[in-house]
């Protein structure tokens, strides 16, 4: 019988994939020009480029970014053992931002400051921002031992940094719709080396994640016993924190904040099948992609040839999910 | 295998809690291929000496694990050789109602795997035999979540017995377990001495407690006797540490407790 | 005699090399990036209102092939193909039209997507007066046009006409710029400012608040200028706010109110500075007494 349990997990897997793959085809005739583009694209050469150069990385990259993000959600329920968490918890959102608010502030300054930014680029910036937070919140808990202390931390860290942001934004304030923008989040601007950036730090997490998956799973049965495991916790706890950070900060950095499916990824796994953390964490990565990768396609389809801000859509279905959620567990007198 | 080493030593062992002393330099022998209970009013330490002899606990004094100092066993190998037990309704229980029963037994044997390697033949073994004689076998394929609370202790207590270590520390060990499987924990334990293992556990349930072979009584973070739990002045010193407000008596071949 | 018909072969072609060469050029935008173009770009997009109207003014509306959505003036742009706001423009959409050159300002973000994309980019962006004849010249290059020092000069000319038709106890005045209910003011040193400044005003705002400063509302009760200029949109409640009634320009109600079409006209540092100039001064000489 638990081999037909791993079998149900792995067949789980393959659809998520399988799904993903066939909406990325999809994808392929969605955006500003419709169909037209890709019957089009064997004999003109913006076409091609538009369905190459434009659509796939984008769809790609909406895939690679919801994957990183789904990762990172799965990782940050099992560190905090609380279903609520999200990839942000540590104040990795309000770090990205502060940078893409400081980077363009420099854009608007003087040359030199300008040069600076321009290396960097917004993408690096709000990388940088990103991670620079969660040691931050590293340094304020001192260290993973004690989850209330990080997650405190990680509150503090974010509300301090989202008030400079906020001063920055009122000492220049025609950044404002620049970096809404980029709060809002968007796979406008993924191209093939945003995407080759994402499946290179994404592959790294990942096999990261799911070496030390077992941390997760001891954990589960409470700090002490994980310890009696022989399980070098700090150590570990601090390499998940790490994978945390690289993960949120990349997908961030390309995709902008886009809220909801780093929480949401976790619990549509957990809700189909049951498994240890090394399962969840593969799964979780491979329904976030498919999620972000659907919101996005919706986001480009809706309205087009205009587009929604794939941010808001997200919230919008990771919202109604999550209600629904409740009214389940409501209705069924609170047993889940 | 049960030589004159004994199993764990404490010596001079003292613990804080937030301000709080909990223990004041306990020293206590515990011998191998022995079931030792430790007794003792609420707040008596009783947790915290647990935790500390496991090596979960900051302590200040030494402990000695089959005469080596326990801090410079390597943190594996000890694992190894020690299982720990600790109360249900700790803190980070929810989490782990989604986890199959399987692959909660199956964490026992993390001591013994190699990093990143599946589970060998050994380890699924350990695991079957573990789960079976809590009988929990039937339900491996079920989520802890499904399960009762007696159920789910059973779960646990396969987990900490699928580690097949030498040393068993068990707190509380029959929470929420119904008399016939409270029956089948001492039959267990009384097994694994037999093997040449040596449990030591925390007991609220005194009958259960003097059914051991011997009894570490503590109050107010003392020990106040170590003893055989036939030996009447461990029976006196249990007496005495709950205020007279129990007698000790023999019923049917058994030491019971009764309210005074 | 075959012979002598080399050099002049040589010649011919030398100089149709140089006819081409001549059209291919590099212009140094705003960022310090050259860009070279191949000739004067004919399918242009531009994603800054300003910069719409700068392109236009020097005549070459008609190879615009996109703006964005804040576009809307000339009347002809209305028609072209909207691309999304400035800052955060349809890529694809971009793409599509095929466009020889993309002029937008500094804070956007899709510049280098573009420029990886093969785009020619251009960044733009004038926030004084100097700067607007500095992009009006710089688009001359572009555009391969010659009229930007004449549309600077009637630009000039016609503020200087508002400045001159305004009458003398109308000058000195003390104004507030309100540019949105943050509140944020044009100080003296913006464009709006100078404008004020050429028609003999007196803006309560110094040059060294900055720009466009977020100002405490006490700061202009304090000041309490002789002239308030809102758009329509943020003097809701100007009246109510606390100790607002006290300033000058309240009570006596010398409020300038001006609706989206001439805010937009204000709010924009580009060739239609001299209508905006018009626009202040009419309000000037009507609220004056």
């Amino acid at each position: 019988m638990h081999t037909q349990h791993r079998r149900r997990v792995w067949l789980f897997g393959i659809a998520l994939l399988g799904l993903g793959g066939a909406l990325a085809v999809f994808g392929l005739g969605i955006g500003s020009t419709g169909f037209q583009s890709l019957l089009a694209a064997r004999h003109d050469a913006v076409a091609l480029q538009i369905v190459w150069d434009i659509r796939l990385p984008r769809t790609l990259g909406a895939w690679l970014a919801g994957a990183l993000l789904g990762l990172a959600g799965s990782v940050a329920q099992g560190l905090f053992r609380n279903p609520l968490a999200d990839p942000y918890l540590l104040g990795s959102a309000s770090g990205a931002s502060l940078g893409v608010a400081v980077a363009l502030m420099l854009f608007g300054g003087s040359v030199a400051s300008m040069q600076w930014a321009m290396r960097l680029g917004l993408t690096g910036a709000a990388f940088v921002g990103a991670v620079c937070a969660v040691m931050l919140t590293l340094m304020l808990a001192r260290g993973v031992q004690q989850t209330l202390r990080l997650l405190l931390a990680g509150v503090i860290v974010g509300v301090v940094l989202g008030a400079v942001k906020d001063l920055i934004t009122i000492a220049s304030a025609d950044i404002l719709q620049a970096l809404q923008g980029f709060i809002l989040g968007s796979t406008g601007l993924v191209g093939w080396s945003a995407c080759a950036v994402m499946a290179a730090v994404g592959a790294a997490c990942l096999l990261l994640a799911w070496a030390l998956a077992p941390v997760l799973d001891g954990l589960a049965l409470g700090e002490a016993t994980a310890r009696s495991l022989g399980l070098p916790l700090g150590a570990m706890r601090a390499a998940l924190v790490v994978v945390l950070a690289l993960a949120t900060g990349a997908a961030v950095a390309q995709t902008g904040l886009i809220a909801f499916v780093g929480l949401a990824a976790p619990h549509l796994v957990r809700s189909v099948v049951k498994t240890t953390h090394a399962g969840l964490i593969v799964l979780s990565a491979a329904m976030g992609g498919l999620l972000l990768m659907a919101a996005d396609l919706l986001a480009r389809w809706l309205i087009a040839p205009q587009e929604l801000p794939v941010g808001v859509l997200t919230a919008v279905l990771g919202g109604s999910y999550l209600l629904w959620l409740m009214h389940r567990r409501g209705a069924r007198g609170g047993v889940a | 295998m049960s030589g004159h080493i004994p199993a764990l030593e404490a010596r001079s062992v003292s613990a804080t809690l937030g301000t709080t002393e909990v223990l004041h330099g306990i020293d206590l022998k515990l011998g191998a291929a022995r079931w030792t209970s430790v007794v003792g009013p609420n707040g008596a330490g009783k947790s915290t000496l647990l935790k500390a002899l496991a090596g979960l606990l900051s302590h200040r004094g030494e402990v000695f694990l089959f005469g080596e100092a326990a801090a410079k066993v390597p943190g594996r190998v000890r694992a190894q050789r020690l299982s720990w037990l600790g109360q249900s309704g700790a803190a980070g229980e929810g989490s782990a109602d989604d986890l199959m029963v399987y692959d909660i037994a199956m964490l026992g044997r993390l001591p013994h795997q190699r990093w990143l390697a599946a589970p060998s033949k050994a380890d699924r073994e350990a695991v079957e035999r573990a789960l079976r004689s809590t009988q929990a076998w039937e339900w491996r394929d079920r989520p802890l979540g499904q399960l009762s609370g007696g159920e789910r202790q059973r779960v646990l207590l396969a987990r900490a017995l699928a580690v097949e270590a030498e040393l068993l520390l068990m707190d509380e060990p029959l929470a929420n377990l119904d008399p016939p499987h409270q029956a089948d924990w001492m039959q267990t334990t009384r097994a694994l001495v037999a093997e040449g293992r040596t449990v030591v556990s925390v007991l609220h349930e005194l009958p259960m407690a003097l059914a051991a072979d011997e009894l570490v009584v503590m109050n107010r973070g003392r020990v106040v006797h170590h003893g055989g739990s036939s030996d009447p002045a461990t029976h006196a010193a249990l007496e005495q540490v709950f205020d007279h407000r129990i007698r000790v008596h023999r019923v049917a071949d058994q030491w019971i407790a009764l309210p005074n | 005699m075959k012979m002598s018909r080399f050099p002049s072969l040589l010649a011919a072609i030398g100089l149709s090399l140089c006819a081409l060469a001549a059209h291919a050029f590099d212009v140094v935008d705003e960022r310090g990036i050259t860009v070279s173009l191949p000739q004067p770009p004919q399918r242009i997009v531009t994603l800054l209102p300003s910069l719409t109207e700068g392109v236009c003014a020097l005549g070459a509306c008609s190879r615009l092939v996109g703006v964005d959505n804040y576009s809307n003036s000339p009347n002809a742009v209305l028609a072209l193909p909207r691309l999304g706001g400035g800052l955060d423009p349809n890529v694809e959409a971009i793409v599509a039209l095929r466009p020889d050159a993309v002029l937008l300002a500094k804070s956007s973000r899709v510049t280098q997507r573009l420029e990886a994309l093969g785009l020619k980019v251009l960044v733009l962006e004038p926030k004084s007066h100097a700067d607007v004849r500095r992009v009006l010249d710089k688009l001359d290059q572009v555009l391969g046009t010659h009229e930007a020092a004449n549309i600077w000069r009637a630009i000039d000319a016609s503020v200087s006409a508002a400045a001159q038709a305004l009458p003398a106890g109308a000058k000195g005045q003390r104004v507030y710029f309100e540019v949105n209910s943050a509140p944020y003011a044009a100080g003296e040193s913006s464009f709006i400012g100078e404008t004020l400044t050429r028609l003999g005003m007196k803006n309560i705002v110094p040059a060294s608040l900055g720009p466009f400063p977020k100002l405490n509302p006490e700061y202009v009760v304090r000041a309490n200028p002789d002239l308030i200029m809102v758009s329509v949109r943020s003097a809701a409640g100007m009246e109510q706010r606390p100790g607002w009634s006290g300033i000058r320009a309240v009570r006596e109600g010398r409020i300038c109110r001006f609706d989206a079409a001439q805010s937009d006209v204000l709010v924009r540092p580009g060739p239609r500075m001299d209508e905006a100039a018009r626009l202040m001064a009419r309000c000037i000489a009507e609220k004056a007494g």
